[in-house]
């Protein structure tokens, strides 16, 4: 801390705004303050300045709150709504990757005998294989983006008319 | 002048949200949770002042408050669950306004938060009546709050957060860490330097 008192005081004030003070830098300050017109009109100016700061009104627009509102309970109505799409969606995926898992036996069985009959050769049967799998999963990825896409636009449109 | 003076009174805030630190606090993570459209309808009237005041400070413009306003509740709604109830609700809040801020200047491509307001016609904001004191008291009250405006607006938009933080929200030191995601360290020099460029801002006589 500097030597010159009006500096320090200066310090300690600004301090005691920002982080308190210990007793001791209270006391040496309010019997400078007492003592100093300067350092006191300065302090004084600054909670001045600090009580229109905390003062300053301001007019929230009236019905901000209720378009906020409606507009979160629209928003809150799409999340229950995709979280219940959600859930579907993962119980078809779970059942059918058992089913595909307890099915793949009997279908590669299939794709040898057709493979057998028409004479083709195994890579063949292998990639026609895995494409019988990723072809409905392809399909059905593709068509669940396209959902969500189209569920982006609507709750734009939809919120942007609750923002007005 | 009295030693008590120079004291930090205890934020209003402390008082009005000491049950809500406890069970209520709990309670308000459980609701953001469930994101139960109640809670939240609570807490949208409950927080609206302090809200739409710090945003409108942090941008300085009315329209893009509003519109930040309603992106904020809309991203406790959707983020309810990271809500850890450790913390107040209000410097989650803020913390979460800050990032829609930032975000926006990010999207505008503006170098600095201070960008965000019409700085050529930075204008005060619309005040509400007062009916309760004389016209001559209400046009100096009214032209002291409009300085402190104006020259809130023009000082960087780092300092102006912090003391819209501490001195407006009245939020501890440790709570704007949170919501700055900045050391306690930093917070309290940017304290120190935007108490000194506001002062430095505002114009010769005032305040």
């Amino acid at each position: 801390m500097t030597g010159n008192p009006h500096v320090r005081a200066q310090q300690l004030f600004a301090q005691s705004l920002v982080d308190g003070l210990a007793s001791a830098d209270q006391e040496w300050l309010a019997a400078h303050l007492r003592e100093c017109d300067s350092c006191s009109r300065e302090s004084a100016s600054t909670r001045e300045l600090l009580s229109a700061l905390r003062a300053v009104p301001v007019a929230v627009p009236r019905d901000l709150a209720a378009r906020t509102q409606m507009r979160v309970r629209l928003r809150a109505q799409q999340v229950a709504q995709a979280s219940e799409s959600n859930f579907l969606l993962w119980v078809v995926t779970g059942a059918s990757w058992l089913l595909g898992v307890f099915s793949a036996p009997l279908v590669w069985r299939g794709f040898t005998w057709v493979g057998v009959q028409l004479n083709l050769p195994k890579p063949v049967l292998e990639l026609g294989f895995v494409l019988w799998w990723a072809i409905p999963a392809l399909i059905a990825v593709a068509v669940v983006i396209h959902q969500r896409t189209l569920n982006g636009i609507g709750a734009r449109s939809s919120s942007s008319e609750a923002r007005h | 002048m009295s030693t008590q003076a120079f004291t930090l009174t205890a934020p209003r805030s402390t008082v009005l949200f000491a049950g809500l630190m406890t069970d209520d606090t709990q309670s308000l993570a459980d609701g953001l949770r469930r994101r139960d459209p109640d809670v939240l309808d609570r807490l949208i009237e409950q927080y609206q002042q302090r809200l739409y005041r710090y945003l409108l400070f942090l941008t300085g413009n009315t329209a893009l408050a509003e519109d930040l306003f309603q992106e904020t509740w809309i991203r406790v709604l959707e983020r309810g669950h990271q809500y850890n109830a450790k913390s107040k609700f209000e410097s989650w809040l803020f913390a979460i306004a800050r990032n829609l801020v930032i975000d926006v200047s990010r999207r505008k491509k503006i170098a600095s938060l201070e960008e965000l307001g019409d700085s050529e016609s930075n204008q005060p904001f619309e005040l509400p009546d007062e009916r309760s004191v004389s016209p001559l008291q209400l046009l100096v009250t009214r032209e002291n709050e409009q300085v402190v405006q104006l020259s809130l607006l023009k000082i960087p938009a780092y300092y102006r957060e912090v003391l819209l933080l501490r001195f407006q929200e009245e939020l501890s030191l440790e709570e704007i860490s949170t919501v700055l995601s900045t050391p306690l360290s930093t917070v309290k020099s940017r304290l120190y330097r935007g108490l000194t460029v506001l002062k430095s801002a505002l114009p010769e006589g005032a305040a």
